[in-house]
């Protein structure tokens, strides 16, 4: 299997204190500052929070982006739904951002990067779904991908349906090569009861922040982490 | 009500609908372009202005028609159509 090492990350959530990692950015509202304020405007707070942090890992703007939300902007879809029924007529403005590729799509506008990009909503299993597509690239000669994964909470009418879940959203530049700094990741199958909870941008946040071990997907039976020691 | 004060009007609907967020109506320059140049809008806040105007004012225009295109040029000319074929 492909080696897979961490060249960098960079994480945002207001649900955790950054103890000191300035990798990690806590503000409730994150300034969306990579976009210009024409195309900002239609975005929520995660969106320039994920624009933002790609600006940051993707300075030349020629990475491939994987990009990964169970539920994308559920708030936003599910309003114009009730909408619909109430024989309003749709907003072509909330529609166009409502789509699951919407913020990666506006990032691709405001930093002029033309790779391809992908939008995945896997049923809980989206971390795995990101590191089988990023081996995929690096398998395929890509020296590098860069992997976002970010959600927030379910709307209210729905949460009794789903997992509890935080606004948090993770961006990981990973390589087939050790550059200064990275760390090798190593993934392993997995023995796991299908009822563990699945893998929420806060946990791989804890997990950067060494405050868990290990990370695992119940629905791909796979687990990755950190080897303490470096070959 | 004063052609003045349907287009301060205007500028706080345009303002508001499209989430201009760092805009003021002081920025918004009667003469000036609405799209692309002067205020720097796109295709999509021409759909939303349109639909703002069909809610608000009961005007629905056609969307292919040239007309459109004289109609959204700047805030003068939205205000002239707004009064001429305002329903509400």
């Amino acid at each position: 299997m492909t080696d897979l090492y961490l060249q960098d990350w960079r994480a945002w959530t207001p649900h955790r204190e950054t103890a000191g990692e300035c990798r990690l950015d806590t503000r409730e509202k994150p300034a969306g500052a990579a976009v210009p304020s024409m195309l900002r405007r239609r975005l929520n707070l995660l969106g320039r929070a994920v624009c933002d942090m790609l600006a940051t890992l993707d300075s030349g703007a020629d990475s491939i982006v994987l990009h990964a939300s169970r539920h994308g902007d559920g708030e936003r879809t599910l309003e114009m739904l009730y909408g619909l029924n109430d024989g309003e007529p749709l907003s072509p403005a909330r529609f166009g951002l409502s789509v699951h590729n919407a913020t990666v799509g506006v990032y691709s506008i405001a930093s002029g990067n033309r790779r391809s990009q992908q939008a995945v909503a896997a049923s809980g299993g989206e971390w795995a779904a990101l590191m089988a597509e990023a081996r995929g690239y690096l398998a395929d000669g890509q020296p590098s991908v860069i992997i976002v994964f970010s959600d927030q909470p379910v709307p209210r009418r729905f949460a009794a349906y789903a997992p509890e879940s935080s606004s948090a959203a993770v961006v990981l530049r990973l390589g087939r090569d050790p550059n200064p700094g990275a760390r090798r990741l190593s993934e392993t199958s997995v023995e796991l009861e299908l009822e563990t909870a699945t893998l929420q941008p806060l946990d791989i946040i804890d997990w950067l922040m060494d405050r868990r071990r290990v990370v695992a997907c119940p629905l791909s039976r796979r687990s990755w982490q950190f080897p303490a020691v470096r070959p | 009500m004063t052609t003045t004060a349907l287009e301060h009007e205007l500028k706080e609907m345009i303002i508001e609908t499209l989430e201009l967020e760092d805009v003021t109506p002081d920025d918004i320059d009667r003469d000036e372009p609405l799209f692309v140049e002067g205020l720097g809008l796109d295709s999509i806040d021409a759909l939303e202005l349109g639909l703002a105007l069909q809610k608000r004012y009961g005007i629905t225009l056609e969307s292919e028609a040239e007309s459109s295109r004289q109609h959204f040029a700047n805030l003068k000319s939205l205000a002239a159509l707004v009064e001429s074929r305002r329903q509400k």
